[in-house]
């Protein structure tokens, strides 16, 4: 379980995060949801310690993050890390070369998921192709949490239905997935859990099915109740 | 195997729904073995949880049995299928019975024209 306490971050004196506090279980999809620039990304380097935060403090499987938990959680960018002329071949065995937790066959069976071609070049790809790619490299690691960014983003609808099948196969096991998004149309009826932000602050936290179940009501009538009033 | 989805049921409730109706409508036989809670997530794009919500639900309902580690299949028990096949003639009637009495029409004339479409759908 990842849990996020209180935490508060400013970039000089502008507050990013005021208090945020969720929490984020293996085996579900939790989904971190607001308008552009309310501070999900930095969550998400909150959580992965990239960015230190002001105050509060965030646990992953009750322990503060340290060597091991580090090699059990894994964040997947917006964008392409990857070198474009790089090919995906190179890329891969990059990612072997640096992690200890590569898993090659599920990488190989990644690659006959999204029909990716191991010799094309990164620059040669789609936007869609490009964010399979990337999506992929995090998702070969055998980590227990896997933080993304965006997954969504800027892509046609075919590249993001192949990817919102990722989440329904065995590709994502049991492992805790935290994704981050504006835009939820595509993934309504994959998430488990909707965490509201704006302003640096959680508004709303709930389970989906329990939202339809008690009170008939989808995730985007909730996100229209809380963003509009 | 594809579902329309609304956004505003529990998914749960609407798999369940689409077993119902696929065993009354005879697609699903009694005792034919249906898939893994992870290829139905598959198959039907949700959620694993969800899908493994919608089995526990059936299997409590005795809609589906599962013995140790063999594929769940749909129960031989005629009882629970004549139940599901009643449940959702009652349902059809009671949407029809709703938006049919909005309009305030004479039962006889209902049934007239109830008897009429049904004889002309049965032909086509």
């Amino acid at each position: 379980m990842i849990e996020v306490k209180n935490i508060s971050k400013k970039y000089g004196r502008k507050k990013v995060l005021n208090g945020v506090s969720f929490t984020a279980n293996k085996g579900e999809i939790t989904s971190l949801i607001g308008i552009n620039g309310v501070g999900k990304t930095t969550i998400l380097n909150a959580i992965m310690a990239l960015t230190p935060v002001n105050s509060g403090e965030i646990l992953i499987n009750n322990e503060k993050i340290n060597k091991a938990s580090y090699e059990k959680i894994t964040f997947i960018p917006d964008a392409i890390t990857m070198l474009p002329q790089m090919t995906i071949a190179e890329a891969m065995q990059f990612m072997q070369d640096f992690y200890e937790s590569w898993n090659q066959e599920r990488a190989t069976e990644l690659l006959g998921f999204f029909k990716l071609k191991e010799s094309n070049k990164i620059s040669s790809l789609s936007k869609g192709n490009t964010a399979k790619v990337n999506l992929l490299l995090g998702l070969a690691l055998d980590v227990d949490f896997l933080l993304m960014d965006e997954p969504f983003s800027g892509i046609d609808i075919f590249s993001r239905e192949q990817i919102a099948e990722v989440f329904t196969s065995h590709l994502i096991e049991d492992r805790g997935v935290i994704i981050t998004t504006h835009e939820i149309n595509d993934i309504e009826h994959l998430i488990d859990k909707v965490i509201l932000l704006d302003e640096g602050t959680v508004i709303k936290e709930f389970n989906t099915e329990e939202v339809r179940e008690n009170e008939g009501k989808s995730v985007i009538d909730v996100m229209r109740e809380v963003y509009r009033t | 195997m594809k579902v329309n989805f609304n956004n505003r049921d529990p998914v749960y409730v609407q798999v369940v729904r689409h077993f119902k109706e696929q065993i009354a409508t005879g697609t699903l036989e009694p005792g034919q073995e249906i898939p893994s809670r992870r290829e139905l997530a598959n198959k039907l794009k949700i959620n694993p949880n969800t899908a493994q919500r919608a089995y526990k639900e059936m299997e409590e309902a005795g809609l589906i049995h599962t013995e140790r580690n063999l594929p769940s299949k749909i129960t031989r028990d005629e009882k629970v299928l004549g139940a599901v096949r009643e449940e959702l003639i009652e349902q059809a009637v009671d949407s029809f019975v709703t938006s049919i009495r909005s309009i305030n029409v004479p039962l006889d004339e209902i049934v007239g024209l109830l008897q009429d479409k049904y004889q002309k759908e049965s032909k086509e």
